[in-house]
């Protein structure tokens, strides 16, 4: 497998309180879905944290192309081409739509270039164009979403990690936001999703991670993770995937 | 009705000089959660700065405005970095920072008073003490001067907070830091920037001050509730409502001190700043940070 990202055997926790993840591993391919699933507390955020820099590593190691992140920034990281949407989406309330998209392309520095993204997003969100200068805050939480996700395709990043999407959002909302994630992956974006609806997330997705206690306990194609009877009892409820 | 306008007039003037003092405070608390006490003592030392250099060689205040707020800049990159980089990630920063300040405002209140006494100060260009007569109703220059720059200072600040770069990643990071960061920000370097602007705004405060009030080391104990009630009504962070309130509050309190008493004006303030914690907490243009 030609690995994109490689987390090998980290551990990482919050300031200086005990270790949330150890022995935390994973392989990311590119252009393909991945999805992180587990109980709470078995340190799925916390992954997708200290991938992006927001936490420190204590021990292990983060490979991304070929570089090693550790130690690195999170403003540094994305410019690395990994891009995080956190559980609270991320948005900036006072600011438009527009403000928000143009914030996700701060790192670019031509001015022209990141007009032209904005634009290209609004054309191929028009939920978002029809509200391009209402504050974000104003928006339900779908649009929200929409927008957090949008918002990280302006600078065409390698990797969009995505912490619980559909956290909040009605059902029929939850599907426009996996068929987002599927547009992204089509286009050769590769996606580390974290999901608590394991089942959903396991169907929308290539490859699945099974985390708990905060080590990786299983990682294989997802139909293999759907399929097993163990993870079924486990962690979908026993609910046999369709 | 002359006598009305006159008392507006006289309000709206001081209340741009109240707005500009209050900006700065405001900034800094927008993007950092510093509740800056030391902000006044330091608008003081701006003062003496500029008195300074009038006693010394003439200069007038206004055109020593850049000059006070380029040394005030300085200043609070240095502060920033010897007193709050470190608490950033402090579980206690908030308490942290309420405690550095009060120790950095009486420092500042000793080194002043070793420095120039504790005698009230003034500068005296020949525009402090003289007016425009327009009918009945006169308009004092200086207050007129101090007003006008004040409002044009916070209007090329508004701009830049709008259409800038670095004025978007200032907004940014005061709305959700967490989330600036992720986008590429480097928010240490924009809360040492948002410091040493809030300082400079202070420096050019302190300019206009030395000649619309007298002043001496320990008036910052006055001006320090004066201006956390215009920055809680007008919306913790919040540029806009800092102006709205220092203008709505001062022309109060021009009335007030007219038709009641002097010594009750500045108790407008203080009424202003109980009431808005009571009734409506987040004021007048602040947000609740939840989303929708």
């Amino acid at each position: 497998m030609s690995e994109l990202l490689q987390v090998t055997n980290i551990t990482a926790g919050y300031g200086d309180g005990p270790a949330i993840l150890d022995g935390a591993h994973l392989t990311v391919e590119p252009g393909k879905v991945h999805c992180i699933i587990g109980p709470n507390g078995a340190g799925k955020s916390t992954l997708l944290k200290s991938i992006c820099g927001m936490l420190t590593i204590r021990k292990g190691e983060v490979v991304f192309n070929g570089k090693r992140l550790n130690g690195m920034r999170p403003d540094q990281i994305l410019r690395e081409g990994i891009c995080f949407v956190p559980q609270e989406r991320a948005l900036f309330p006072k600011m438009t739509v527009r403000e928000n998209l143009r914030m996700g392309g701060f790192i670019l520095d031509d001015h022209k270039k990141l007009e032209r993204r904005i634009d290209e997003i609004l054309e191929r969100f028009p939920i978002l164009r029809e509200r391009a200068e209402q504050h974000a805050g104003t928006m339900s939480g779908g649009q929200q979403q929409t927008l957090a996700m949008a918002r990280t395709l302006i600078i065409k990043p390698a990797i969009v990690m995505l912490d619980e999407p559909s956290l909040g959002l009605a059902p029929k909302v939850i599907q426009e936001m996996f068929d987002i994630m599927k547009m992204m992956s089509a286009e050769g974006v590769t996606v580390l999703l974290v999901e608590q609806n394991a089942l959903m997330g396991l169907k929308n997705s290539d490859w699945g991670v099974v985390l708990d206690l905060g080590r990786t306990l299983f990682e294989g194609p997802a139909g293999d993770v759907l399929a097993d009877p163990r993870i079924q009892e486990l962690y979908l409820g026993g609910n046999k995937a369709a | 009705m002359a006598a009305i306008l006159q008392i507006l007039i006289l309000g709206l003037a001081l209340g741009g000089v109240i707005a500009l003092m209050g900006s700065g405070l405001s900034l800094v608390f927008g993007v950092m959660r510093i509740v800056n006490l030391a902000h006044p003592s330091l608008i003081i030392a701006g003062a003496y700065i500029t008195y300074w250099a009038f006693k010394a060689s003439g200069v007038d205040p206004i055109l020593m405005l850049p000059v006070s707020a380029a040394i005030m800049a300085a200043i609070g990159v240095l502060l920033y970095r010897l007193m709050f980089e470190r608490e950033t990630n402090s579980v206690k920063y908030s308490e942290m920072t309420v405690l550095l300040t009060f120790a950095l405002a009486m420092m500042v209140e000793g080194v002043l008073g070793g420095l120039f006494t504790n005698t009230q100060r003034v500068t005296s260009p020949d525009y402090a003490t003289e007016a425009f007569f327009i009918g009945d109703v006169f308009i004092p220059k200086g207050q007129l001067y101090a007003g006008l720059v004040s409002l044009t200072i916070i209007t090329a600040l508004t701009l830049f907070l709008k259409y800038s770069r670095l004025g978007y990643a200032i907004r940014a990071t005061t709305q959700n830091r967490e989330a600036a960061e992720l986008l590429g920000v480097n928010v240490n370097f924009i809360s040492i920037l948002a410091f040493a602007i809030g300082l400079g705004l202070a420096g050019a405060a302190g300019s206009l001050v030395s000649f619309v009030f007298s002043f001496f080391p320990a008036k910052h104990w006055e001006w320090v509730a004066m201006l956390m009630s215009v920055v809680v009504l007008g919306g913790m962070g919040s540029i806009l409502g800092t102006v709205v309130a220092a203008l709505l509050l001062s022309v109060v309190a021009a009335f007030v001190g007219t038709w009641i008493g002097a010594t009750w004006s500045t108790m407008t303030f203080f009424l202003a700043l109980f009431l808005i914690l009571l009734i409506r907490p987040q004021g007048l243009f602040g947000e609740k940070p939840e989303m929708a």
